[in-house]
């Protein structure tokens, strides 16, 4: 998988010696509506034209090409249209010869629109080829969609120091200037992944399994959503991206399989555990846990939850979100100063993960109190009938404050 | 009273016995007025005249859909609707707008100009042409029974599976909603092929296929694509209906079957029914701007051409709407090229328009400003479509809001548009009054920046990233500065209510107009089309004489003759006048075919036995009685009625020869 082609490496050269800007004015688009679209570093984190990685950089690339050209058909059209309308308006002339038409001006009209769309199709066609490569993958990823979250599923891969199978949900955790490879599938209905700063969007379809590469230039967080139509609670299926250097990757590896401690006995948190025990564990698991007779915790999610998974809770807070990064971990200070880091110091910031004080309490207890209350789910133990009993998302558990206050501390302990 | 106007010389089909008056029981209802000749009526202007009030009505109910969306969006994390009723909102909106507005509402303008535009006084089959109304009626009404029964379907227009699926979307919405569709599309397969068979033959004498109004031929390659897309998603339906009533596993992976299937049976339905949706309205104003800017269309055979390779082609591009499924990239490549193909022949279009008023003499009418509007508007949404044409970058814009700005500029600004100055245009000829043009101009205008009001702003909340078909969004991805989600939200939901307030006021011009408004003289806009070469509104029969037609625009050439040392046009005769002649050298028997229960009857059962699919077997059962019975009536009915029938009896009796059709 470490092959990289001479052809992406004079690729990456070249775009190292052209900076991008990101105040850099976009296109003149839709001129009909009179709308002039300027990039800007305030802009929604989903700004399609803010690429951080060569993919979404080749798609801006066409973009850079289409939207002007769009825009300049536009303003033509429109001035003429204009002119049109106030020179040939009823002044009392006679009504005109009633001329059907040039051959000649419709050829032209017809020719000119085909030039100008051979030369965009020229460039799609080669951009569509050089975004399907993947000959040159240096690192793989599953990425498995399920209502209303995602799953990424690291296989073994020495090279970046994954010695066991990490599975971890809520944020994508990847190396800069790395060739990843998304394998994309899902276990219900179909899902699309798509972080627009680092590339379009590809489906996460049953039964198929669809590739998307990431690549991204520097560190930091970036933003996605699921953008297939997947039911209820579709507006609530984020993603996030989180590139790490590689020497803060290999740490994130190191943490992620770092054997499971449990709790010193007669703390709360291992109060907490015990709540784990009786409640949780029947779906999430929780690498490493055992009982008190020693025995492995194996969750069994498919037994209780109609896709048959729920996300595996091992070093839960070393991520920022959770319920399918609806909510956040961190309190809105915490977060913003992890999202807004410079990229040389985000690494340290984001491999803090989530202490006590950054906690954000309200959420996550609001969550653990009534999940379906605060995320719309199938949760009702009432209506599941044609799912033969079976959940979708999280019911409520009906635990009692002093269970969230112990289950809150062990959570924090799964660093 | 011949649906056929050249008399045949030969008995049509001699080797069946026609029956020659109708059996039973059931007298036929020849009433002429109140609302029995409504419900059993045959006559194509009746019946293009319910489809336009079904049409409204749906419009009307799609509209308050979208206004309820808007509310819920225009702040983050919205209360007004939950995540169910939102997903249910959105879904029935679009299928709503589509098929019982969009579509019907065509189909109501087809149904009466058309027979008009060509010189026919009724279409080829017209007690079919009744089964299709109210076919229509039932189908909508079985979409929305669903709001009232548990909750309407909740996939999206587009009902992917396996999200469709009995598990996914256990409530009754789906069933409805597959039911429905089936019905409404029966209604417009036998629309499609009744009005076929009525351009290829009953146009009047010396009427070729190029000298037909581009109107009509808009509306023939729309029959021919719904002719050769409704089978398509018909199938796509049934499969669903097994896979949700009797488990059947087509599009169930873990079952072997392959979500994308429905994918690939809806889009090769759903593309060319975008150009089901918008050749009409380019067939509309195709009529209204050569008849205020007083020029013949511009490229008349470019532009039918044009739409016909529009028509062609759109069966061609179906998979653009599947660049993110992974289709692999020879496919990608292809559906590409072949999508800014499309823009080509579109493109001849506007340009065609545009240069068909240069030179003219423009009279701005609401008609001509809402056919104005159409260029306008629907160049912007080309526009934005020939910037997702370009697959990778369509992989950034698919399913967000730049997508949902695209298709209202194509689909409100050069549909509904068209329609409106459809309205403006053939009021007079429909109901003999003219619309009033001061409420038209601010319906105009509030409809004009209403529209731009919403959907403009939906460019950048696209480009911005806000995915579509989500009940909520969020401050925190809404971003800062001027191009932040929640202003443009905002404005989006503004803009909805001004447009609103535009259709508001086209609903009191309607009715002012019915009360108070001004009788149109025989030619109001000084028109071009055979249409208006009979009275406002016309008579039942439509023409007293088969006009014989030797030029495109043959009335205008009637009115007109070029004066060749100036070549300008000199007016020669009157519109009214031309009307008068044409009373004046009436046929002298014209027989029309008689009214009739049987269609609504068979309707009826359609519908029964749809619902039976969700209520079970007797249901189905009692359904399928109806449609037996409704058909034997239909079949011992003569199409047109014996002289005992008609009450009283015509004075002369038949002369001619007539073809029993329908």
């Amino acid at each position: 998988m470490t092959n990289p082609t001479d052809n992406t490496a004079g690729k990456k050269q070249d775009m190292k010696s052209t900076p991008r800007n990101p105040r850099r004015a976009l296109a003149g688009m839709v001129a009909g509506s009179g709308l002039l679209l300027t990039g800007c570093a305030t802009n929604a984190p989903q700004d399609i034209f803010q690429p951080k990685g060569p993919n979404a950089h080749d798609i801006n690339q066409l973009q850079k090409l289409v939207f002007p050209i769009a825009g300049i058909v536009g303003v033509i059209v429109l001035a003429l249209a204009t002119y049109i309308f106030l020179k040939f308006r009823d002044r009392g002339q006679a009504i005109p010869s009633q001329a059907h038409g040039r051959p000649i001006v419709e050829i032209t009209l017809t020719v000119v629109p085909a030039l100008i769309l051979s030369v965009v199709g020229v460039f799609t066609f080669r951009t569509i080829f050089d975004l399907a490569e993947t000959q040159d993958t240096e690192m793989v990823i599953n990425v498995t969609g399920q209502q209303w979250w995602w799953e990424y599923d690291y296989p073994v891969q020495e090279d970046f120091g994954i010695n066991q199978p990490i599975i971890t949900s809520g944020q994508l955790v990847m190396p800069v200037g790395t060739k990843v490879l998304l394998r994309e599938t899902s276990r219900d209905v179909i899902h699309s992944y798509w972080i627009p700063a680092l590339n379009g969007k590809k489906d996460a379809v049953p039964g198929r399994i669809n590739l998307l590469r990431l690549e991204a230039d520097k560190p930091g967080i970036y933003a996605g959503q699921c953008t297939e139509f997947c039911g209820l609670s579709h507006a609530n299926m984020r993603m996030e991206a989180v590139a790490l250097s590689k020497e803060d990757f290999a740490k994130w590896v190191a943490n992620q399989q770092k054997p499971y401690a449990a709790p010193a006995a007669g703390t709360l948190a291992a109060e907490g555990e015990q709540v784990f025990l009786n409640q949780c564990v029947r779906c999430h698991q929780v690498n490493g846990q055992k009982r008190a007779d020693g025995t492995a915790v194996i969750a069994a999610p498919d037994e209780n939850v109609y896709s048959g998974a729920a996300p595996n809770l091992s070093h839960l807070m070393t991520r920022n979100t959770f319920a399918g990064a609806m909510f956040d971990l961190l309190r809105p200070a915490c977060r913003k100063d992890v999202w807004s880091a410079k990229p040389e110091e985000f690494g340290a910031k984001y491999l803090a993960g989530v202490s006590e004080d950054c906690l954000n309490a309200t959420d996550l207890r609001a969550w653990l109190r009534n999940a379906p209350a605060v995320k719309p789910m199938y949760a009702d133990p009432t209506k599941l009938g044609p799912t033969d009993g079976k959940y979708r998302g999280m019911p409520a558990l009906g635990l009692s404050e002093t269970d969230i206050d112990k289950l809150v501390a062990y959570l924090l302990t799964l660093k | 009273m011949a649906i056929i106007e050249r008399p045949s010389t030969a008995p049509a089909v001699p080797a069946v016995a026609t029956p020659s008056s109708s059996l039973g029981a059931l007298k036929r209802p020849m009433m002429e007025t109140g609302w029995k000749s409504w419900l059993f009526t045959v006559d194509h202007k009746k019946i293009g005249i319910m489809y336009g009030a079904v049409a409204m009505f749906f419009f009307i109910v799609g509209g308050v859909e979208a206004l309820l969306i808007r509310l819920q969006l225009a702040m983050p994390d919205g209360k007004i609707l939950n995540a169910d009723v939102y997903n249910q909102m959105f879904t029935m909106h679009a299928t709503t707008m589509i098929f019982l507005f969009a579509m019907p509402m065509a189909a109501a303008f087809a149904n009466y100009f058309l027979p008009l535009q060509i010189g026919a006084r009724d279409v080829a089959f017209p007690r079919l042409n009744a089964l299709s109304l109210w076919l229509l009626v039932i189908g909508g009404v079985v979409l929305n029974l669903a709001w009232f029964l548990g909750g309407a379907a909740d996939g999206g227009w587009f009902m992917y599976a396996p999200n469709s699926g009995p598990v996914f979307s256990p409530s009754n919405g789906v069933d409805f909603w597959t039911v429905g569709l089936q019905i409404a599309g029966i209604a417009s397969l036998i629309g499609s092929i009744n009005l076929i068979v009525t351009v290829l033959n009953m146009r009047a004498p010396g009427m070729t296929f190029m000298k037909m109004p581009v109107f009509t031929w808009m509306i023939l390659v729309v029959q021919f694509l719904l002719v050769f897309s409704l089978p398509v998603i018909t199938v796509a339906l049934v499969l669903l209906m097994f896979q949700r009533e009797f488990g059947a596993t087509f599009f169930d992976a873990a079952a072997g079957g392959d979500p994308l299937l429905w994918q690939h049976l809806f889009w090769i339905f759903g593309h060319p029914e975008v150009y089901v949706l918008i050749l009409p309205g380019f067939g509309i104003i195709s009529e209204v701007l050569p008849t205020f800017a007083r020029k013949p269309l511009f490229g008349y055979p470019f532009v039918v051409f044009s739409g016909a390779s529009i028509g062609l082609v759109g069966f061609g591009v179906w998979a653009h709407h599947m660049f993110a499924t992974g289709l692999g990239p020879v496919s990608v490549a292809v559906f590409s090229i072949a999508t800014m193909a499309i823009a080509i022949p579109t493109g001849v279009k506007i340009f065609n328009w545009l240069l068909t008023m240069w030179g003219g003499k423009i009279w701005y009418t609401t008609a001509m400003k809402f056919a104005i509007g159409l260029v306008l508007l629907f160049t912007v949404g080309g526009l934005s479509g020939v910037t997702h044409s370009v697959a990778p970058s369509d992989t950034q814009q698919t399913d967000t809001y730049y997508i949902v700005a695209h298709f209202h500029y194509v689909l409100f600004g050069g549909m509904v548009f068209g329609l409106f100055a459809g309205f403006y245009y053939w009021w007079p000829k429909v109901f003999g009054r003219l619309l009033n043009e001061k409420m038209g101009s601010w319906n105009f205008w509030l409809m004009f920046f209403g529209m731009n009001l919403t959907f403009g702003p939906m460019h950048i909340l696209g480009l911005q990233g806000q995915p579509r078909r989500m009940y909520i969004w969020t401050d925190a991805r809404a971003g800062e500065g001027f191009f932040n989600l929640a202003f443009w939200n905002m404005v989006a939901s503004i803009g909805s209510f001004i447009l609103t307030a535009g259709v508001l006021v086209f609903l009191i011009n309607v009715v002012y107009t019915w009360r108070k408004g001004p009788v149109a003289g025989a030619d109001p806009w000084d028109a071009r089309t055979l249409e208006w070469l009979t009275t406002n509104p016309p008579k039942p029969h439509n023409f007293d004489r088969i006009p014989v037609v030797h030029h495109l625009d043959e009335f205008f050439h009637r009115k007109y003759e070029e004066d060749t040392a100036t070549h300008t046009m000199r007016r020669i005769a009157d519109g009214a006048d031309l009307v008068r002649a044409e009373e004046a050298a009436a046929d002298s028997d014209i027989h029309l075919p008689g009214p009739s229960y049987w269609p609504l009857v068979l309707a009826l059962g359609i519908g029964v036995l749809g619902l039976g699919t969700i209520y079970g077997i007797p249901v189905m059962v009692v359904g399928a009685a109806v449609i037996l019975l409704g058909s034997f009536g239909w079949v011992l009915e003569p199409s047109v009625p014996a002289d005992s029938e008609i009450d009283p009896p015509s004075v002369d009796g038949p002369t001619k020869e007539i073809a029993p059709l329908g």
